[in-house]
Order: C-alpha cells, then structure tokens, then sequence
C-alpha cells in the first residue's frame, strides 16, 4: 500500500515536471527572482569556493538569485541527505537546491529517483553552447546515461606532476612508473581507493595493462572480473613493494600527494585538476620547477555536473544557475588557472566570435598543460567498475 | 534547590533524554535488520549481519579498534595519576596546570595534524636535526605517523584525553581533600608518591570513574581524530563505518548499521572488563597497599608516568605552536627549520567569512551549554533528593548519546528532525549540541556538586529563608570553580561538534570546526593553521576565564559595587 503510493506520487511528480520543462524560460527566470538556491558543493578548495562566491555574485546582479554555497567535505554526505529527506516524506521543501556531482553519486541519486528533471537540455545554453557529440563523457556520466537529469559543469583529466629541478625525465606508462620505483624506492605512490583519485589511479593502470580493453565498458557483471583485473593485481603487487611507505599506508588525496612531492619524500603526484600544479605554485605549496606531464597513451578524463534533487524548494533559481554556470562568462573565468583553471565543456566552435577571442586569451599558469599538450582522453569505465576495484584493492592492500 | 514533584522533574528530565536517543537507536536498528522503507526494504532479515561477519574489513579493523581503543584510555590514565601526584601543590605544577586549558581546548583535529606535521618523516622534528646529524636531504622512507600499528593514533589519543583527566582529577580533589591526607599521611612517614597509590588514587577513582569511561567511548569511537593521523590500511571501526555510512552506493548502509550496532555492543563489553580488570586490580594490590610500608618500588612506575606525561605535554604544546607559525608561512620546504618566506595572505584570505562563523559558533556554544548547565544542576538536584546514589536513571541514561558511534545515531535522528520540520536551524543544532554537551557539563559537575556540605545551605536558610535565593548565591557561588570548570568543557565540547553541527544544520550554519575540519581533509597545513588558530581562541579564553574568576571573583565583585557606590555618592554632590 505504502509502496504503490510512494510510486503514484513519484510518477505524478514526474508528470509535473516534464510539463514544467516545456515551460517558457521567461516564465523559470521570473519564478526564479528572489529564491535561495542551497548549492552543496565540495567545498575542499579554496579557489573553487571563492569561484562559486563570484558566481553568485554575477547571479544576484543578473537574475536576483541568491546563491548559498554548502561546503561539503564528501558529496556522499548530500547524497544521503536526500534519502533522508526522502524517508522522511519530505517530498518538497528539500534542503538541498542544487549539486555538484559526477559517477557513483549521480548513479545512485537517479536509480533511486532522488532527482529532478530531465532539465538540462532545455537549458538555453545548453541548447546553444554544448556539442553532446564532442565528448562521451557529456552524455555518459561514467558510462551511466545522462537523460537531461543533469547539467554539464567542466571537465577534468588526470595529470601527473614532477619536479624538473630533481626528475628529468618522467615516467611516462605504467610500466616506466615501475621501472622508476624500482630504481628510487619509496618515491612512488597513488592516493588510497576508495578516495576517487584513488579508484581512477587503478582504472588509469587497469586501461593500459589489461588485454581486454572494451570489456571497462560493460557492466562489471557481464564481464570476467578476476581475468580482466589480473594484470593490474600483479603489477600492483610489485608496486607497493617499493612505493612509498613500502604500501603500508598511502596519500589520502591530491593536496597531500602535492604536500609530499613539496617536501620530496615523493617525485610523482597526481590529480584530476590540470591547473593544480600552477595554483600550488601561486600558493607557495610547490616550488616553481614543478610541471605537468601527461602520460603518452592518454590518461583517463570525465566531465563533473550539477544536478537538481527532486525535493528542491527552489527549482527554477537552480536552473537559472545551472544556466549562468554554462554561460561563456562563467566557463571563461572558471578556465583562467589563477580563478580554478577547470577546462570548459562548450563547445568552441558554437561560441561568438568575441567569447572565442576571450578563450583564446586565457593566461595559462606555468606548468599548467595546453588542450593539444593534454592530448587523448581515455573514457571512463562503467560506474560499477568503481565499486569493484575499490573492493579487490580494499581485500588485497588494506586489511 | 527547594524543589517539589522530585519525581515529577526526574521522569520528564529522563524522558528528554531518552527520545532522542530512542529515536536514534532505532533508526540505526531497523536498517541493522534490512528495514529501510526509503530504499524499499520491508522484511526484517538478518543478511547484513551476515555480510557483517564476513567482510574481513569488520575484522581487521575491529582488532585496531580494541588496541588503540584500549591502550590509549590506560595509557592517559596512568600518566595523569603520575603528573597529579608528582606535582600536585607544587609551584612549577600550575605552570602545566594552565597549559591543560589550550590543550583541553583545540579542537583534537587540528592538534593531530600539529602532530602529524611535528612527526612525520618531513616534520619539524627530523628538520630540526636534518641534514647535519641525519645527513638526510630529502625526508627517509619511515612510518612514523599513520602506521599500521596505530601507534602514532594512540600518542594522539593520549595528548587529547590525559589534558581532560588531569582537568577532571584536578576539579575533583576539593571532594575528597586530598591536602590533609598528604598531610597526616607525611606526618606518618609516607613518601609522597606512596601516599597517592596508597592512599588518594583509591580515593580518588570512584568519582572519576564517568569520565574514564567518556574517554574509553570516545577512543573506541573517535572519526575526525583517527581519519588525520590514524592508519588508512586499514583504517579504526569508527572510521570504517563512517566510509560505509558515505558510501555511494545506498545499499551499503545496511551493514554500516549493523557495524554501528556492533560497536555500541562492543564498547559495552570493553566497559565491563575495565571494571572487572579494576576490581580485579584493588583486590590484588590490596595486601600492598596495607602493608604498611613507608616506600615501595611501585612508585617507580608513577616516576616513568611523569617523564612520559612530560614529553607528552611538550609535544603538545610544541604541536600547537607549529599551527601557528603554518597559518603564517609563505614557502618551507624540507629540510628547512623554519619557512623561508613569510605572509600575512593565509589569513587575509579565510577574514570574510570569520565573522559570520564565528557568530554562529558562539551562539551554538554558549546557548547550549547554559541549557546543560542549568538542567545539570536541576538533574543533580533531584538525583540529590531522591537519595538514590545508585543505579539513577540519570546517571546511564546520560552516557547513552556519548557511548552511541556519532554517525549510526545521528542519520536516525535527522529523520525526526525533517518530520518535525525542525532540520536546518539553528535550533535543532543548539539541541544536538545539546545532547553532547549536556554529559559532559553533568559529569564533570556531578562530583562535586554532589560532594558540597549541604549544611552551608541549611544554615544560610536559617538565616535567611529565601530558599532559592540561597540556592543561587550560596550554594551555586561556594560551586563556582565546579560550575565554570564543567562551562568551560562544555562549552570546547560544543565547539569542537563536526557532525552534529552538520546533521542538524545541513550545512546551512557553518561553524569554525565544520569550515576547520573541510579545511583538514584538504591538509594544506597553512590553511589548517589559521584555521586552528582563530577556532581555539574561543575555548582558551573561556578555558582562562574558568581559572582566573574565582579567585578574584570577590575581589571584582566588590571592586564594582565600591566603584558603583563611590559614583552613586558622587552624584549628589556633583549636582
């Protein structure tokens, strides 16, 4: 009984937002004046927070929106909030308004129905400035279907960062990256899984050691797990017998692998923000020898998204910001390194003649990599692969 | 306190207490027994115990639990016996005495990152002798923080929980008067040392007993703490769970139900034990104690506690003045003794929003921990009245929202918070805190102000029969050092709150430990540092306050009304 009614409630909720989206834009803007849009944000960093304070600063002038950052320190935490909500019946007046969210989080809030939408293909610059054909990543959020249930923010791609003044030349593959930690014990290591940096080391070393490339892009289920993982297992074996801390204990994200790579007890760190390497330089975190290094195969990029729970009490002023956020105003001042450096997800060719000058004339920071020096971006695996890695890695090197 | 209905107070006292808790506890039960209405669930099944015991995670993460857990409370324990004895009435001990305070007071992720950065094999200890002595130029290949073996979680456990022992033990002594039994017992030929293990510590043991049990509780279930400094291969119980509770993938909640089920069982049984240990112990060490002899080589064992507690305390301290030189550094690199640049730009940086933070912080601190004293005293009070020292519904139910792992409890609350719409206010933060607070101000208070000499109260009643007049300025005035002393740790509880603060308040109401604490997990140390900074400097002022009123208490209280006086005479003649 309670079951059938949370379910007609679900689909007549759907009804009404797809009405909703075929509304006039006009008509979203003017609902939207004077709302408070709750965006909860990984608030980890401190350029990306100051970023968002700048956003709602544009969007209160332009649109009377008002935009509240949430910090959050794992968007899991939002992720649960909403199921809170949920069980508690709160169907409207959710806390949360808006999130920044990508992967497992995005899977797990639309396979539960926890989201609003689909919305974000009828955002007008969406339909203006996004090519959905120029990267997989634009509709295939982590290989789970997009469906407009979420909006395109940037993009991200792993890059690797060393010190010229100690390292001359790289490690350029997984296997060179062996060799090197073979020759320099200890100097060698990868943020822990489940930490997500972590978890795409793994599919990073799992994409350029399997010999079953296409099976990453099925479900993990359909595929022979222990065969396909075998040859990362093996090479990981060797590994942390001469990473850092003989594998007894590893980073637990990015800023602390910059942290050790600052106070050289490791050569090599690694992150998903191409423009990190710079910003830690301009920050006295790293010394200004440091550069970015991709590696010669490609290295494995996705795009982040925000997205909209169903429960919002302020759905019209998320996507009044969700739409600021794919403006080229907004995409060209997240790409300046010195404000975030995050890469833009339009698509240059559809932008103005002026917005490309603007792109062009963006300063790069000084170890921060061109488009063209970032070359190929390997895809993501299937979302479920996250969960199994990150278990087999948990039963092998940590318990 | 003239009360009346005793029992009236004590069963509506003993219920606020206890929904909260109930509601919790069955809200971390029903998904331990795969109920979960949200994700579907309606058949009660016994699968995530299952999965429970055999995930070897469980298992190894539960044997680092019961080390860290259980060595660290011991560990603390001992030392702060050895430095009370050693030092206790001695010039140079209240010295140590007023470092307790700023220690007592940082929130403990912000010290243990103090630590990290004095320990680790790039810290300021091996920069310190780097590379003159070590002839290392670039940091060695060791573990000395986050190791497998939890050592480096268990120093950090101990530099948080002997401070709050010794603070505890210190507030205590006036109820056992210690002073004359050193006296008579020196008299009698007793060394001073053998007069605490013989004599004071047995004392003294009965009336600290709640607080031991908080810090074994907050060993077994500490998160922030063991998340910085505590290994990752794996990681605590508490910590694991955490992982679980955040996971992703909703169906994960069920086990992490179950685990916080576990472990609620788990520090039951941890409990049981040190009590059977310590019964097992006075029985032992009986005959010894009673022998009479004036010296034993026993003492020897306090002594190796004082040096112990010294090095400790120093590295505390020295870890809280690194936190300060970071929030001011520019550049400082290995193997560097100090920065090679300096900025003031740390700080500029985090200024816009310290207002607003600050703001809510005291606000959240200060009501919430006038409520608990005010309803401490009022629980006392009718504990007092009813004569039942033993086994008062207060005295267990109050450790229940302590003894429950924070996050298992919390989820199940926050349901109730959304049904009654109170999720996201300030109000339901101030509550939260509430329910952490309120033990502590109640226990640090309990002891003594069930110890004070009713007889005062009487005789000022015979005076003058204003019952609750007398109440308030003669017998909470003779319990200031008690009552400011429990203010104090309520309020650095209060202040200290991660979860809480953003379970209830959804993260609409940032505090300067939520925006500390996403700082930490970010680990730029310069950022930490001026983090840590301004979040203790609440707390250490209100920690200072507790210790430098009462003595001058009077003293200001006439000063004022002198001055007062002085002006109100001044005004007729001026005029």
């Amino acid at each position: 009984m309670l079951k059938s009614l949370i379910a007609a409630s679900i689909s007549g909720a759907l009804l009404f937002t797809s009405i909703q989206a075929k509304a006039d834009w006009q008509d979203t803007l003017q609902e939207a004046k004077g709302q408070t849009v709750y965006f909860n944000a990984w608030g980890g960093a401190d350029n990306v927070n100051e970023y968002i304070r700048w956003s709602a600063k544009r969007i209160k002038e332009q649109y009377g929106v008002t935009l509240k950052q949430v910090k959050l320190t794992d968007t899991a935490d939002a992720v649960n909030r909403v199921l809170a909500e949920k069980a508690a019946g709160k169907n409207d007046n959710g806390s949360i308004d808006l999130i920044w969210l990508n992967g497992e989080n995005f899977r797990a809030m639309k396979d539960n129905q926890l989201l609003y939408g689909p919305f974000s293909t009828q955002l007008p610059n969406y339909k203006k400035y996004v090519n959905e054909h120029a990267r997989q990543s634009i509709t295939h959020d982590f290989g789970t279907p997009v469906d407009g249930m979420e909006s395109p923010w940037g993009m991200a791609q792993v890059i690797f960062m060393y010190d010229t003044a100690t390292l001359k030349t790289p490690p350029k593959s997984m296997p060179e990256l062996l060799a090197y930690a073979q020759q320099h014990p200890g100097r060698i290591t990868y943020p822990a899984p489940p930490q997500f940096l972590g978890a795409t080391f793994l599919k990073q070393a799992l994409y350029e050691l399997t010999t079953d490339k296409s099976a990453l892009s099925k479900p993990v289920d359909s595929v022979d797990f222990q065969a396909v993982t075998a040859p990362l297992w093996a090479y990981l074996d060797k590994l942390n017998k001469v990473a850092w801390r003989h594998g007894e204990t590893f980073p637990s994200d990015s800023t602390q692998m910059i942290r050790l790579l600052d106070d050289q007890e490791i050569d090599v760190a690694l992150s998903f923000d191409i423009s990190s390497a710079s910003v830690a330089i301009q920050q006295g975190n790293l010394p200004d020898t440091v550069r970015s290094y991709v590696f010669t195969n490609g290295t494995i990029g996705n795009t982040h998204f925000l997205a909209i729970p169903y429960n919002s009490s302020a759905k019209a002023g998320a996507e009044v910001v969700a739409n600021f956020m794919l403006s080229p105003e907004a995409q060209i001042q997240k790409q300046i390194p010195t404000v975030w450096g995050d890469l833009s997800v339009l698509s240059y060719d559809r932008l103005a003649a002026a917005d490309q000058k603007k792109f062009d004339a963006i300063p790069r920071g000084i170890a921060t990599l061109s488009i063209a020096e970032l070359g190929k971006t390997l895809p993501e695996p299937h979302t479920s692969w996250v969960k199994a890695l990150e278990k087999e890695w948990l039963k092998r090197y940590a318990q | 306190m003239p009360l009346k209905s005793v029992r009236f107070i004590t069963w509506l006292v003993a219920l606020f207490l206890a929904i909260p808790v109930l509601v919790g506890l069955v809200g971390t039960l029903l998904p331990a027994f795969h109920y979960f209405p949200p994700l579907g669930e309606y058949h009660f099944s016994l699968t995530s115990w299952e999965q429970l015991f055999q995930n070897n995670e469980f298992y190894t993460s539960l044997k680092l639990t019961l080390i860290t857990g259980i060595i660290a409370p011991i560990i603390a324990l001992w030392i702060a016996l050895s430095l009370l004895a050693w030092g206790y009435q001695r010039a140079f001990f209240e010295k140590i005495e007023k470092l307790l305070a700023p220690i007592l007071a940082i929130p403990h992720a912000a010290i243990a990152i103090g630590l990290l950065f004095l320990l680790s094999p790039s810290g300021w200890l091996m920069r310190l002798f780097s590379p003159w002595l070590t002839g290392f130029d670039r940091p060695p290949n060791w573990i000395t923080v986050q190791d497998p073996y939890g050592v480096s979680l268990i120093f950090a456990l101990v530099m948080k929980e002997m401070p709050y022992l010794l603070f505890i033990m210190l507030a205590s002594l006036h109820a056992i008067d210690a002073r004359k039994s050193l006296e008579v017992c020196q008299t009698l030929g007793y060394k001073r040392l053998t007069i605490w293990r013989k004599v004071l510590i047995p004392q003294l043991y009965p009336i600290i007993r709640m607080p031991i049990f908080i810090v074994i509780a907050f060993s077994l279930t500490v998160v922030d703490l063991a998340i910085v400094i505590g290994p990752n291969t794996p990681s605590t119980l508490a910590v694991t769970l955490f992982h679980w509770f955040n996971d992703p993938a909703l169906s994960t909640r069920f086990i992490a139900s179950a685990g916080a089920i576990a472990l609620v069982i788990i520090i039951a049984l941890v409990m049981l034990g040190w009590e059977l240990a310590h019964c097992l112990f006075t029985r032992l060490t009986k005959a010894e104690r009673s022998n009479g002899k004036r010296a034993g080589l026993t003492d020897y064992f306090l002594r190796l506690g004082v040096v112990l507690g010294l090095i400790t305390l120093s590295s505390a301290f020295i870890s809280l003045i690194i936190l300060p030189i970071w929030s001011l550094t520019r550049r400082w690199r290995f193997p560097d003794v100090l920065p090679s640049s300096w900025t003031l730009s740390n700080i500029e940086r985090a200024y816009p929003v310290l207002l607003e933070l600050s703001s809510n912080t005291l606000i959240i601190a200060l009501v919430a921990t006038l409520i608990a004293c005010l309803m401490s005293a009022l629980m006392l009070e009718t504990k007092r009245l009813t004569k039942q020292t033993k086994n008062h519904p207060f005295d267990w139910l109050i450790y229940v929202p302590i003894l429950l792992p924070q996050i298992g409890f919390l989820f199940g609350l926050h349901v109730l918070l959304i049904q009654i719409n109170l999720n996201g206010t300030l109000t339901a933060i101030i509550a939260l805190h509430l329910m952490y607070v309120l033990p502590y101000v109640y226990l640090s208070l309990k002891g003594p102000y069930l110890a004070y000499q009713e007889d005062y109260l009487m005789q000022a009643n015979r005076l003058n029969n204003r019952p609750w007049f007398n109440y308030f300025f003669i017998k909470l005035a003779m319990l200031k050092p008690a009552l400011l002393t429990a203010f104090a740790i309520g309020f650095s509880v209060s202040i200290a709150q991660y979860l809480p603060t953003l379970i209830a308040g959804e993260g609409r109401y940032g505090t300067l430990t939520t925006e500390a604490v996403a700082q930490a997990a970010s680990g730029d140390r310069k950022q930490v540092g001026s983090m840590a900074l301004l979040q203790a400097f609440f707390p250490v002022f209100v920690f200072w306050l507790a210790h430098a009123l009462p003595p001058r208490w009077t003293k200001w209280r006439l000063a004022i009304y002198l001055r007062v006086k002085k002006c109100y005479k001044q005004i007729p003649t001026n005029s």
